[in-house]
């Protein structure tokens, strides 16, 4: 008769993978700056070597504000951050407001080579962090190859994609989906290693202001008519 | 050459000099006349010999063996002297170096015979022999004894000489008396011998890696397609990256000039973000550029040239070997950049303007060997004359909102006055969009609101920015401004930055 084994010293063992429990990266991963998203995100972080998808449709609801305080740590220490076909141009004033060092921010404007732009600069092993805005119609084994060149580099690769693209499955072993609301930003984990999340987390991104609570509109006054002639209109302004 | 196509002979004074490996299949053999060759192989092409570019090849091939070690002989026409006893240790023996110099030969589309031996003359006589071995002092003397006497090169009537005497192998030569041989046959033959043994002290003439680096390649075949270059360029650049490592620098900018039969040369300037001394980068960096050229006319002659050099960094090595992962920012913006185009890999910068439009630039991103330069945003700022005053806009009391607007103006204010620019840049950007659109789009008005994706609600006091006086109306130029901004929300939570000047409201940027 065999010797009855505890479950506990199963579980223990290394080889034994738990359903519930999250599986450690062997990357290191940059704290996002939110402790109830750090706790959700595999590794205590946004994952270093592999892909990061954000899905979100619609932009200024602070989406980029929800990566900023990583993205100030990297730039501290030196690194090199990327953007890839931004689908504006970012202001520098604002960016050296949130702590990134824009003379080592580089944006690419990749045109229709988006792909082979994040490729490159992903195996290049010198980047911190790589964002990048593929084209709609970017297929997974694109993807695939993207994730190949980001395995095994101390990058934070995060591509952005449209919510629709939720319905086509992609190697990124991260996905979020975000939503705006009035007040904090929705986060949705749509993908991770580990168990699912079930719940949606919302997080009070910095916002450029507070909700003001009271109709402005009387704010919008005739600061100017419009027939006003511009060199009439300067001095009385100040 | 590697571009000529078989089977083809080189000519000099009417009979062939060296035939390729199709054309020696059909017969023709060195010392042919051309008539004769001509009927063996009718196809043949026929190249004169040229001792001018023979010795622009040996000049290249010269720089290009820089790497390997900075004691070089040229020998005339054909032969080339590399004192490796140095630096075998480096390259890991004689074998790794004799490897590593035939693979760069072989790509470079060079025959080469080889020989390694202690003495100079020694090594070009086995190299003449046949070659392709390596002896040491030891083995050194065995190996010479066996050689024929025709290998030396001494004059004909001389090698005719030892032919009536019966003595066919320089082992032979070495036993009969010095003195004898000198009466009978000169002094030269007995000093060689002398020399080849070691008996004789044998300077060699060192090559003097030249100031400025300058190379011309004349194709033999005109070229029509730029990506048929990257061969041909691959030649020049080998011979750039030893020059470098013999002289200890690196280049930061050079020029492949392409000449044309006719017309002006088409010049490709090759700029690297960090000085660089690696043939594998050149051979990226030139297959980016080759890729995207359009030749104009046909290509007969190229032209290398490095501009910029810089003197090479010393670096101590590393106690334990750390590989380095991927090639690193700087090549990797360097292909970017020869692929996209020079100003679509942009780092950025900010610029002492107001007006939200001047206030980044595009800059060259910089690397300093490894090390990061520290922000010049600060010392780049230079006040002009500016006018940002947040006001409130209101008409009515109700306008204010005194317990949600923080104080950007007063900070703003006291910025270029207390703090100086940096401290300014920074209050001005924390209230700045990440986002800013290139060119303001217009707004709809409905109900005396802005709309954008619904109605906007103002969340803020106005901040008036009025400046630029001093190049309105210069082409291009955001010229003067003034506007009134507002950060506003639409009901799906985004929040914009949106103005409103005499044309009415426009949407600027967006808080991502």
């Amino acid at each position: 008769m065999p010797s009855p084994i505890a479950l506990a010293d199963v579980l223990a063992r290394g080889d034994v993978w738990r359903g519930d429990a999250l599986a450690s990266l062997p990357a290191a991963t940059i704290p996002s700056g939110y402790a109830e998203l750090d706790a959700e995100l595999p590794g205590g972080g946004w994952p270093r070597g592999n892909l990061t998808e954000i899905l979100v449709d619609r932009s200024g609801v602070g989406e980029l504000s929800l990566l900023l305080p990583a993205l100030a740590r990297l730039s501290a220490a030196g690194g090199w951050l990327a953007l890839v076909a931004p689908p504006w141009l970012p202001h520098a004033p604002a960016w050296a407001a949130a702590g990134v060092a824009p003379e080592r921010l580089v944006v690419v404007g990749a045109g229709r080579q988006v792909g082979w732009c994040v490729e490159q600069l992903l195996a290049s092993g010198g980047f911190a962090g790589v964002l990048a805005w593929p084209e709609a119609g970017i297929d997974a084994r694109a993807l695939r190859r993207l994730q190949v060149a980001a395995e095994g580099r101390p990058v934070f690769a995060c591509l952005w994609r449209p919510t629709a693209a939720l319905r086509t499955p992609s190697p990124a072993p991260l996905r979020v989906a975000l939503a705006g609301g009035d007040g904090d930003l929705s986060l949705r984990i749509v993908k991770r290693r580990g168990r699912p999340v079930s719940r949606p987390l919302a997080l009070a991104v910095p916002r450029p202001l507070a909700f003001a609570g009271r109709n402005p509109r009387a704010v919008a006054g005739p600061a100017f008519s419009a027939a006003a002639d511009r060199g009439l209109a300067a001095a009385p302004a100040a | 050459m590697p571009l000529r196509r078989p089977p083809s002979a080189v000519v000099a004074g009417g009979r062939v000099a060296v035939a390729d490996a199709a054309a020696l299949a059909a017969g023709v053999r060195a010392g042919q006349k051309l008539s004769t060759a001509l009927g063996l192989q009718p196809g043949l092409a026929v190249f004169e010999r040229d001792a001018g570019r023979e010795q622009q090849a040996l000049d290249s091939l010269a720089c290009w063996a820089g790497r390997f070690t900075p004691t070089i002989s040229r020998q005339p026409p054909a032969t080339l002297l590399l004192e490796i006893g140095g630096c075998r240790r480096l390259f890991g023996g004689t074998e790794a170096i004799v490897a590593a110099a035939l693979a760069g030969c072989a790509e470079q589309a060079y025959a080469v015979r080889w020989a390694v031996a202690p003495r100079p003359l020694a090594a070009r006589w086995l190299a003449r022999a046949g070659g392709g071995l390596a002896v040491d002092a030891a083995g050194l003397a065995a190996a010479l004894e066996a050689l024929p006497c025709t290998v030396p090169g001494w004059p004909a009537a001389i090698v005719d000489r030892l032919e009536s005497f019966g003595l066919r192998r320089l082992g032979d030569l070495r036993q009969l008396p010095a003195a004898g041989l000198r009466r009978r046959l000169g002094h030269a033959p007995v000093d060689d011998l002398a020399r080849a043994w070691g008996e004789l002290p044998d300077p060699q003439a060192a090559f003097v890696f030249p100031e400025s680096f300058a190379i011309d390649l004349e194709l033999p075949a005109r070229v029509e397609q730029a990506e048929a270059l990257v061969f041909a360029g691959q030649r020049l650049f080998a011979a750039l990256a030893g020059w470098l490592d013999g002289r200890q620098l690196l280049v930061r900018r050079c020029t492949l000039c392409l000449r044309h039969d006719d017309g002006p040369p088409t010049a490709l300037a090759l700029n690297f973000a960090e000085p660089a001394a690696d043939e594998g980068r050149f051979r990226r960096l030139l297959r980016e550029h080759l890729g995207r050229l359009q030749l104009r006319d046909p290509v007969e002659a190229l032209r290398l040239q490095a501009d910029e050099l810089v003197a090479r960094p010393g670096e101590s090595g590393r106690l334990f070997a750390q590989a380095a992962a991927g090639e690193g920012a700087p090549a990797c913006l360097e292909r970017l950049r020869a692929r996209l185009g020079e100003g679509a890999v942009q780092a950025l910068g900010e610029a002492a303007d107001h007006r939200p439009e001047c206030a980044t630039r595009g800059r060259e991103a910089v690397f300093d060997l490894g090390r990061f330069l520290p922000s010049t945003a600060g010392t780049e700022l230079a006040l002009m004359g500016v006018g940002t005053t947040a006001f409130p806009a209101a008409s009515g009391p109700s306008a204010a909102c005194p317990d949600v607007v923080p104080p950007p103006s007063r900070e703003d204010r006291a910025g270029p006055v207390a703090g100086g620019p940096a401290s300014l840049a920074g209050a001005i950007g924390r209230h700045r969009p990440l986002w800013l659109l290139p060119v303001p789009q217009a707004l709809a008005e409905r109900g005396g609101s802005p709309h954008w994706h619904g109605p906007l609600r103002l969340l803020s006091r106005g901040e008036r920015l009025e400046s630029g006086w001093w190049d309105e109306g210069e082409g291009g130029a955001a010229g003067d401004l003034r506007r009134d901004y507002f950060i506003a929300c639409n009901p799906q939570g985004q929040r914009a930055w949106i103005f409103r000047d005499a044309a009415g409201w426009f949407l600027h940027g967006l808080f991502a």
